[in-house]
């Protein structure tokens, strides 16, 4: 299995006026191909942070990012919003899906961006709707379904460009807890179909969904731990 | 993209068709003021214009001046005796351009019939008054060269001035009384004249009209006139009749600062009418445009709410890949949509306000092509303009912090 992403001594600064805050102290991991890793901590750990470099969505003050064998920490703004188009899939905590916009609409616009013809996108939108089961909510608006069938509007937005990555940042965090369980299983059989996942949550529970948990604590990787 | 971006910025307006409709309304009404005013001011020109040219055919007036005495009274020597018979018959020789010279003698007069009494001009002429006046006999006939010649006593009146004194009763042949300085003149009624409304010379409707010489050598006896009317061969040579007049004059009567006639074309009204037309349509088309951009800082006022409304919208797209530039046409593109939309509108509205407001002043509706697209061309312009800053701020907002704003 090929090595999909790969960070080595990532370090990330903000400078709150003369304040210095140190969220990321130097990070190395890979995630393989297939894989499905969670990272863990707790708030102030720098999760967040770390999952923003991942997705693409920030720049680290230092250290080196690889996505797809290609090195993203010395991208600019408009190279980074094709990687972010074309190799990342995101599910929020809050499923962040436009509300004036139906879900059909919503799950093509990662396509819209990386310039699909509207034909092809329509047809592939319904499909990964489909995927996750919602096949008779295509017209609706986001604020007529529930909240864990936003979450799977979200799943299929993120697997519609067939991405290298699909980044979840506690995508249970706003469901109960039997919802979130029907989550967790989608991803699961995203998983077992061979995509790879990194989950990013708090929760133990949710974590060990994973294959491999790697916990953070003050900016750094505490340990590694594999599920068994 | 363009297109792309222009569908997103369409499907997002529409999903918020109030405020859309709110902040277009400055320019709906900015462009409508701007072409229903530049319409009333053409339309009312134009109705002013035809009226002027109405008055008479090439026509040029050519009135003594007063000389001016010492300490401010009228001069004794007024220019006034050099306005001769003779005169006339010379710059209508002398002046090739010039097709006639029609003599004319200024009477005021009471006029008397039966037991109605009214104050009136008389206007001693020839027949080419009619010609040069554009004016037409109701009924009857005017006063002709024949008349002129053997000095007969019959007079024309003006159609408000035959309503006056023989309200319905036809007047031709009637007896009229004129008291002119205690002496009293009987004419017979041989014409009236059509209705004809205002002209150079006041209101042609409340004169009378009498043969040139009865004015001159029987009611005045004096052997000047009080002024000449001069009708030049063609409209493309009323410029040239003008100056050879007025040489003519400065030559003859050895006035070199035309100190002692004046000469008033229609072509000289018209300029002075249309400039302060002109002025009118600008000053208010000015008004108008600071409506236009009054609008203009209202759409950059929504679309700054809009965007920092839209933050996390904006966040969404581009965790999902947009672009900065993406996300400056949409904004752009929604900017740009709803001051042309609003533009189109606003030429509708400006249609309709100049219609009814010509069926209100009477004038005929003029849409000026160049109005419209000056409008709709300023109003796009504006939401260009007025859009970038917005569109700006957004496309530079950083993903993560825009993903976060709650």
């Amino acid at each position: 299995m090929g090595i999909v992403m790969k960070i080595e001594n990532i370090a990330k600064i903000y400078h709150l006026g003369k304040v210095k805050v140190e969220a990321l102290r130097g990070i190395s991991f890979h995630v393989k191909e297939g894989e499905f890793v969670s990272i863990m901590g707790p708030s102030g750990s720098g999760k967040s942070t770390l999952m923003h470099i991942i997705g693409c969505l920030d720049y680290p003050t230092s250290g080196k990012y690889f996505l797809s064998g290609q090195d993203v920490s010395k991208l600019n703004d408009d190279q980074l919003a094709l990687f972010r188009s074309k190799k990342i899939g995101f599910v929020f905590q809050q499923f962040n899906l436009l509300s004036r916009a139906t879900n059909l609409r919503n799950v093509e616009l990662p396509l819209v961006y990386s310039g699909v013809p509207a034909r092809e996108r329509k047809k592939l939108a319904i499909k990964s709707l489909q995927d996750v089961g919602l096949a008779d909510r295509v017209a609706h608006l986001p604020n007529e379904i529930s909240g864990g069938q936003k979450q799977r509007v979200a799943i299929a937005r993120a697997l519609i460009n067939n991405p290298s990555i699909i980044l979840a940042d506690e995508p249970t965090g706003n469901l109960d807890s039997k919802t979130g369980l029907d989550i967790l299983d989608i991803f699961q059989k995203l998983h077992t179909e061979g995509n790879t996942i990194i989950l990013v949550t708090h929760e133990p529970d949710i974590a060990r969904y994973a294959q491999r948990i790697i916990h953070l604590k003050d900016g750094l990787i505490d340990r590694e731990e594999m599920v068994v | 993209m363009i297109l792309q971006s222009l569908k997103i910025a369409l499907e997002s307006l529409l999903s918020n068709k109030m405020r859309s409709f709110l902040s277009m309304l400055g320019i709906v009404i900015g462009v409508g003021a701007v072409i229903a005013i530049v319409s009333v001011g053409t339309g009312s020109t134009r109705q002013v214009t035809s009226s002027i040219s109405n008055l008479g055919s090439n026509m040029i007036n050519i009135f003594p001046r007063m000389s001016r005495g010492m300490f401010g009274q009228i001069g004794g020597t007024s220019s006034q005796d050099k306005f001769s018979l003779e005169l006339g018959v010379y710059m209508e020789k002398f002046c090739p351009s010039v097709s006639q010279i029609i003599p004319t003698k200024s009477i005021s007069g009471l006029f008397i019939y039966d037991d109605v009494n009214t104050n009136a001009t008389l206007l001693g002429t020839k027949e080419g008054y009619l010609e040069v006046n554009n004016y037409e006999v109701e009924e009857g006939r005017f006063v002709n060269k024949f008349d002129d010649e053997q000095g007969n006593q019959v007079i024309v009146l003006g159609s408000d001035l035959a309503a006056d004194l023989f309200e319905d009763s036809s007047p031709i042949g009637k007896q009229l009384k004129i008291n002119y300085q205690g002496k009293i003149f009987v004419f017979e009624v041989v014409g009236v004249m059509k209705e004809k409304g205002g002209s150079l010379a006041g209101n042609l409707d409340s004169q009378a009209y009498i043969p040139l010489s009865v004015a001159m050598d029987r009611i005045t006896s004096s052997s000047n006139v009080s002024s000449y009317i001069a009708q030049a061969v063609s409209s493309d040579k009323a410029p040239a009749a003008v100056s050879e007049l007025e040489n003519f004059l400065i030559k003859t009567l050895d006035d070199e600062n035309k100190e002692k006639f004046r000469i008033m074309s229609q072509d000289e009204i018209l300029d002075t009418v249309s400039s302060v037309t002109n002025t009118m349509s600008l000053m208010l088309g000015g008004i108008a445009a600071i409506s236009l951009l009054v609008g203009g800082i209202g759409i950059m006022n929504i679309m700054l709410v809009s965007v920092t409304e839209r933050t996390r919208e904006i966040g969404i797209r581009k965790a999902l890949g947009a672009r900065n530039k993406n996300i400056l046409f949409q904004f752009l593109m929604e900017s740009l949509s709803l001051s042309s939309v609003g533009g189109i509108i606003g030429i509708g509205f400006g249609w309709i306000a100049a219609y009814f407001l010509s069926k209100y002043g009477n004038w005929p509706m003029v849409i000026s092509n160049i109005s419209v697209i000056l409008a709709f061309g300023f109003a796009l312009f504006i939401g260009i303009f007025f859009g970038l800053y917005p569109a700006m701020k957004a496309a530079r907002m950083n993903p993560v912090d825009a993903l976060r704003y709650e």
